[in-house]
């Protein structure tokens, strides 16, 4: 996935944030702390994340404050997983929604419905996926995330298929306090 | 608590013993105090229930059982994929273990999960002859957890179980109010008239038929890992922390819903197969079944594990807690399940047509259970209020349509069915049977003898499976008792409607008026066990011993294939 598309998949965030995102961005950014999506030639690193039926590798990374990373995500298993940076209570809240995605026969086992992702469901909603701290793979897919960390708080990367979160496919979003000092403000 | 301390004293031996996977067991007369009263019976290594027994995937086990019985016993390892002559099935793997001798059992472990074993002899195991079994993968396992938790059931009578089929078999209502048979509601349908019948049963059906027929037994106390409600087995966690529960029915013949007020449950495994995670509210464990749950409780307050027997006759209660003596609330029993019509939807003989009809093709559910299924955790999450509203009487596809048992969740949250299970890591490719064999399960009431197409054990021919074949066995179900059928050495997949996806089991549960479909891969050669868990079921005939006909060059072979099947899992 391309700059430019993530770009446009934040400006779209806006529209389904509201039904789908659940306070994962906030309103704006000066309010959350979990960091913005960011661009592809300010990464100082490229973390791969692979992602298991149902955990992934690595299931914790260092980060310092104010830092761009780029993520590379494959799913190596055989269902469907999704990758989301957010704080416990954001993944609890995106969980509810991806529950309806599940009972909508969005989401079956290791198949990802596209054509009902992107049904009017009312209101203009849709069931896309398309926050920019998350990605929803298919078996064998792979995408990636930049992602600029801002302050050290609670986060965790998880996954948020039903079941999947609960019985331990998340992984620590880890602060380093030693680099933090070094990391230049973003 | 002096049972819980020697648990914990076991545990503590046991790092330095899993590498060499050896044990000893001593298989004892001992005491077993429910709280309740307290009564002889038969444990291992002094205790019932025995020890946790931990093995790694890969390693041989080796398991020296001294005898010290008067008479015969027998260990069988439920659920373990093993050579048949160590399976411990007297008559069917071996002769059995005589009083004082030691029979050292060897075998390697080609699986992981949670399992358990038992004596299958005599009426030894209702007696407390049962202990649990954890393998640890070769691999990590697909999911977290920070400490875990054998969690086993039964259903302690004050009665030995030689006794209690005594009695069964004079007089089958002994354990419960006077019961009704088919014989007389059809005589007095004849009579009377049908509704007239059907209103006059119902409204005795409180006393006369519902309860005698949900449950075999009354009269029992609930015990989780040897303890009675009151004396309250309690594990103990910090907040926050991941625990996983591993639940294991060991009853005789009683059924329990289980529920954890204020925690949800993930499912992650079944009869030791890990399950693609499904979160309830609550859940119901066949005896033998084991299901394995995570949960997470983050608030520093004391948990109840609620364990209701399907008939709500009895309850098992533990606890988990942040420290020793902390206890929750224990909620009061529902109302007892009321049987339907449906429920008796093919018994023999039963000759309503259009019930009948509506009720064959839907029981089985296979074609919708995906669709059921979705449905059904629906109501646990967005569409909660629509669907109870729509729809009166719960649904599930392994249940007769209109069936009075199928369980809810006593917070109105999600209750698992059979067509939530889902395999995380299908063992075995999915391919067409072969053939299909249909195993009505029959059973007359009056007498207390309980069949197979009508035919008792002792009168029955062997089923004989060539090696190699991939067999579709139909349960039918006539009787209105719920049966947990479970096949010895091999895997029950179950036909969940989920292809490639269907769960493997080792019992599986067919409830009153239903059709249920499970394959099996014949891959083991020798001789097998394939009954009814029900203590007294199992004893009374619905029993049938299974050939294995043919086989790999040599064992060997089968060995090393055996191993490498486990390692995918």
């Amino acid at each position: 996935m391309n700059v430019s598309k993530f770009i446009v998949a934040a400006a779209a965030m806006s529209i389904t944030a509201t039904t789908f995102a659940a306070g994962s961005h906030g309103s704006g950014h000066g309010s959350t702390t979990i960091g913005e999506p960011g661009k592809a030639g300010d990464a100082s690193r490229t973390i791969q994340v692979d992602m298991r039926d149902n955990y992934y590798e690595p299931e914790a990374i260092e980060v310092t404050r104010g830092e761009t990373v780029r993520f590379v995500i494959e799913n190596k298993g055989n269902l469907v997983h999704e990758f989301n940076i957010g704080t416990p209570d954001m993944h609890a809240a995106h969980q509810d929604e991806m529950k309806m995605m599940v009972n909508h026969g969005v989401i079956q086992g290791g198949k990802l419905n596209e054509d009902m992702m992107s049904m009017d469901m009312g209101n203009g909603h849709s069931m896309k996926h398309d926050d920019p701290n998350s990605v929803l793979l298919e078996p064998g897919q792979k995408k990636e995330i930049v992602w600029t960390f801002s302050t050290a708080t609670n986060m965790e990367f998880a996954c948020n298929i039903p079941g999947h979160y609960q019985s331990g496919m998340y992984g620590d979003v880890n602060f380093d306090s030693v680099a933090d000092t070094q990391a230049s403000a973003h | 608590m002096r049972k819980f301390l020697m648990a914990g004293a076991l545990g503590l031996l046991l790092p330095a013993m899993a590498s060499a996977g050896e044990y000893n067991i001593t298989v004892d007369r001992v005491m077993i105090d429910t709280g309740d009263f307290v009564k002889e019976g038969i444990g291992y290594n002094g205790a019932s229930p025995g020890p946790v027994l931990r093995f790694k995937e890969g390693e041989i086990a080796t398991i020296n059982v001294t005898n010290n019985l008067d008479e015969m016993t027998s260990i069988h390892w439920h659920g373990l994929i093993l050579p048949y002559d160590q399976d411990g099935v007297p008559g069917i793997s071996f002769p059995g273990i005589k009083p004082g001798e030691t029979f050292t059992y060897e075998f390697p472990i080609v699986q992981s999960g949670t399992y358990w074993f038992h004596s299958h002899s005599g009426f030894q195991e209702p007696d407390g002859a049962f202990g649990s079994i954890v393998i640890e993968p070769e691999g990590r396992e697909p999911f977290r957890y920070d400490r875990e938790y054998v969690i086993q059931l039964t259903d302690k009578h004050s009665h030995s179980g030689d006794r209690i089929m005594r009695n069964l078999k004079m007089m089958p209502d002994y354990y419960n109010r006077q019961q009704q048979t088919v014989g007389e509601f059809f005589s007095d349908a004849s009579a009377n008239g049908l509704m007239s019948t059907i209103q006059d049963r119902m409204a005795w059906g409180d006393m006369r038929m519902m309860k005698a027929d949900v449950e075999d037994l009354q009269g029992f106390t609930g015990m989780i890992n040897g303890m009675g409600p009151e004396q309250n087995w309690t594990g103990l966690f910090e907040p926050g922390e991941r625990i996983r529960l591993r639940f294991i029915n060991s009853s005789a013949v009683t059924y329990f819903d289980v529920r954890i007020p204020g925690l949800d449950m993930t499912v992650v495994q079944s009869d030791g197969n890990n399950v693609q995670p499904v979160t309830v509210d609550e859940f119901r464990i066949g005896v033998a079944e084991t299901y394995d749950v995570i949960v997470r409780p983050k608030d520093a307050q004391a948990y109840t594990i609620f364990a209701e027997s399907m008939g709500r006759s009895g309850y098992a209660r533990a606890t988990l807690a942040p420290e020793e003596g902390m206890e929750s609330t224990v909620p009061e029993m529902r109302e007892p399940a009321r049987l339907t019509m449906a429920d008796m939807g093919s018994m023999p003989g039963m000759d309503h047509g259009s019930m009948d009809m509506s009720g064959s093709p839907e029981m089985s559910g296979m074609d919708h259970s995906t669709m059921q299924g979705m449905d059904h955790s629906g109501m646990a999450g967005m569409d909660q209020g629509s669907m109870a509203t729509s729809q009166e009487v719960p649904s599930d596809p392994f249940y007769a349509k209109g069936s009075g048992l199928v369980p809810t969740a006593a917070n109105g949250g999600k209750f698992l069915s059979y067509a939530d299970l889902k395999a995380q890591n299908p063992l075995y490719e999915d391919r067409e049977p072969t053939r299909e064999i249909e195993l009505r399960l029959t059973g007359n009431m009056e007498r207390y003898s309980w069949s197979i197409n009508g035919v008792k054990y002792e009168d029955a021919d062997p089923i004989r499976l060539k090696y190699g074949e991939r067999v579709r066995f139909k349960f039918v179900n006539t009787t209105m008792m719920t049966h947990p059928m479970h096949l010895h050495g091999m895997w029950s997949i179950l036909d969940v409607g989920a292809g490639e996806w269907n769960p493997v089991k080792h019992t599986v549960s067919v409830q009153p008026g239903t059709t249920v479909y499970m394959e099996t891969e014949v891959d083991a050669p020798g001789q097998w066990a394939f009954h009814c868990h029900l203590s007294y079921h199992a004893a009374a005939g619905m029993f049938r011993k299974v050939i294995v006909e043919g086989g790999p060059d040599s064992t060997q072979a089968k060995a090393d294939v055996a191993i490498e099947e486990g390692g995918d899992a």
